[in-house]
């Protein structure tokens, strides 16, 4: 009965690892002294880091490797791991190897750290599982443990007015997409007499769905929309992320709200994009709908940040706008745009999560987000304002940075052959272009000699000035070397468009 | 036996319901009412489709509707935690009166 090809090392260190942080975090709190609870929770996380990269190993041969108990697929619930799969939880945990570190001495100031890094791992979680699902039921589940652990991590400092609005606000917003995901899945589920991902890419007569089946890509389009703050849906993003403690921030703008993204490309490619039926044109209506969709992301976001005075609202507009260049790859709808696409998952989860990370620890010593009133502290705090810059430069994408690579990639690709759409190209450039206007101005008013005595204030502490300095290093060296992360993000768009019959006929053989 | 276009209709009014509750109800716990009334809409539409292929209920959908009443009620946990630490600092239910941060 079972059919055990992995085992998911990652979900387990990381489920072990919450229950263990939670567990020393309570008896630490007892005894009022300690600091075992984050070094295990680093040491979890890095033991999960390792279970992708095995993951990795026993993909390579086949391609695509199954994971049930109980009951076979398609009525049993599994996980069904690609190369796209991997390259999202490698990211996840990539990112979260830094969080966990730079949360040593962020946090050290709060109570309830047990719960912390319990929540933490437990998001992480999460966001693997959605990436390693393989039917709708498992990705539910496993959203739902991502979207209530981060509603708990944004209001996670209760003491004050602004995170418990901003959580309410992300929680009403959130949890409408969830049910809504249900919704839609209700439906498809009404239409194909199952739930897995395979299943459903072969088994519903879309001829006779007729407006069902709009009415659940409809759903679905919201549901995942909500999470991945696609333009008209993004208003729960500006508030929850500035208001987040910054290693959350950093999570949540580097990797969930690309996990939103994943989980729209994954159950579109298998399950609505082989059926052409839908539409009059099929297909190609779908890519104009996700190029509007681009473009209003895009520009909105772009816009919106350039009028914020805030450090970290205006990096959480520029997340927004950064999900509009990564929907070109997904408009584009070839290998070649997918492959962008998902490089820049990866890169922007470098870049953002570094940018929320430098400007946190800024932020911690001038105790203000307010732009004007950081005027000349850069230069009593060189390292992290180095780091920031790196990262804002990679943001606007400016060549040598790991953002200019995926950027040429993603805007090369709606010109590619078959495509055809140069004016998403030329939107793409106008907008990154457009974006270095708010991302100079930060480096500016940092850099610049303030007229007022110069404030006394010391550098960032060793524990977050490693993972900074690191990251930063890391997408100078991804900028000027790409092969191994291109490889990585090529294996994961191949998966998607030309390993879809595999994906399929390791459910149906 | 009922048709199934009877429970769609049910289905897509609870779904109209809950959306009105949460777009028109100022009060915080209404809103959170919303979202349950649209989560048990799926809840529903899953019931409703589980008879339609074979002569015994599908008993797929019946073990989802179990986990998702589940996460349901942990979202809604969740949510009223907040509303409890909102009332602590606002002193008020409102949701209007939650407009420190611009919507």
């Amino acid at each position: 009965m079972d059919l055990i090809e992995f085992i998911p090392y990652t979900l387990i260190f990381l489920f072990i690892g919450a229950v263990t942080a939670l567990t020393v975090g309570i008896i630490e709190e007892r005894l009022g002294k300690g600091r075992v609870k984050e070094v295990l929770s680093v040491i979890f996380i890095a033991l999960a880091l390792g279970g992708v990269l095995i993951l990795y190993r026993e993909i390579e041969p086949s391609g695509v490797i199954l994971f049930s108990i109980i009951k076979n697929p398609p009525l049993g619930s599994c996980l069904e791991a690609d190369r796209l799969s991997a390259l999202m939880a490698f990211s996840t945990l990539f990112l979260g190897l830094f969080v966990g570190v730079y949360s040593f001495s962020y946090m050290k100031h709060d109570t309830r750290l047990g719960e912390y890094y319990s929540l933490l791992l437990l998001m992480m979680a999460g966001m693997v599982g959605v990436a390693l699902a393989g039917d709708f039921f498992t990705l539910f589940v496993f959203w739902e443990l991502m979207c209530i652990s981060s509603y708990v991590l944004v209001a996670f400092r209760k003491e004050t007015w602004g995170p418990i609005e901003a959580g309410f606000k992300y929680l009403v917003m959130s949890s409408l997409g969830a049910v809504l995901i249900l919704l839609g899945m209700s439906f498809l589920y009404g239409m194909a007499g199952n739930v897995n991902f395979a299943y459903m890419s072969v088994g519903i007569n879309w001829g006779t769905a007729g407006i069902w089946a709009y009415l659940a890509f409809i759903l679905l389009f919201i549901g995942f929309g909500i999470k991945a703050a696609l333009v008209p849906m993004h208003t729960w993003l500006p508030d929850a992320h500035p208001e987040a403690p910054s290693p959350i921030s950093a999570m949540l703008s580097g990797m969930l709200i690309e996990t939103g993204l994943y989980g729209f490309i994954r159950v579109f490619f298998v399950v609505f994009m082989p059926n052409t039926v839908l539409l009059p044109n099929g297909s190609e209506t779908f890519k104009y709908v996700f190029a509007v969709f681009a473009i209003l992301t895009m520009t909105i976001g772009n816009i919106m940040a350039l009028l914020q005075k805030d450090i970290k609202r205006l990096l959480a507009y520029s997340s927004i706008a950064q999900i509009g260049y990564m929907l070109i790859g997904v408009a584009s709808g070839t290998t070649y745009g997918l492959l962008g696409c998902f490089l820049h998952v990866f890169n922007h989860s470098l870049m953002k999560g570094l940018a929320f990370l430098a400007s946190g620890a800024l932020v911690e010593r001038v105790e203000s987000r307010n732009l004007d009133e950081m005027k000349g502290f850069g230069r009593v705090m060189p390292m992290t304002t180095m780091a920031l810059t790196i990262s804002l430069l990679g943001l606007g994408g400016v060549p040598a940075t790991a953002g200019f690579v995926s950027k040429f990639i993603l805007f090369g690709s709606a010109l590619g052959p078959g495509v055809n759409m140069w004016w998403l190209t030329i939107i793409g450039v106008l907008n990154s272009a457009f974006s270095i206007a708010y991302y100079l101005p930060i480096i500016k008013t940092l850099i610049t000699k303030s007229t007022e005595s110069s404030p006394q204030l010391k550098e960032a502490p060793a524990s977050m000035l490693i993972p900074m300095c690191l990251m930063a290093v890391l997408i100078v060296v991804f900028g000027v070397y790409p092969q191994p992360v291109l490889q990585l993000a090529d294996g994961a768009s191949k998966a998607l468009i030309e390993g879809l019959p595999r994906y399929i006929a390791k459910i149906f053989p | 036996m009922l048709e199934i276009q009877v429970y769609i209709v049910a289905v897509l009014s609870l779904l109209i319901i809950g959306l009105y509750c949460m777009t028109f109800k100022s009060n915080m716990i209404r809103i959170l009412i919303g979202i349950e009334i649209i989560l048990n809409a799926a809840n529903l539409s899953f019931i409703a489709f589980s008879a339609r292929f074979s002569e015994y209920v599908d008993i797929l959908a019946q073990s989802i509707v179990v986990m998702s009443i589940v996460l349901g009620g942990s979202v809604i946990a969740v949510g009223l935690a907040m509303v409890v630490n909102a009332y602590k600092h606002y002193k008020t239910l409102d949701v209007k009166e939650l407009r420190r941060l611009r919507w």
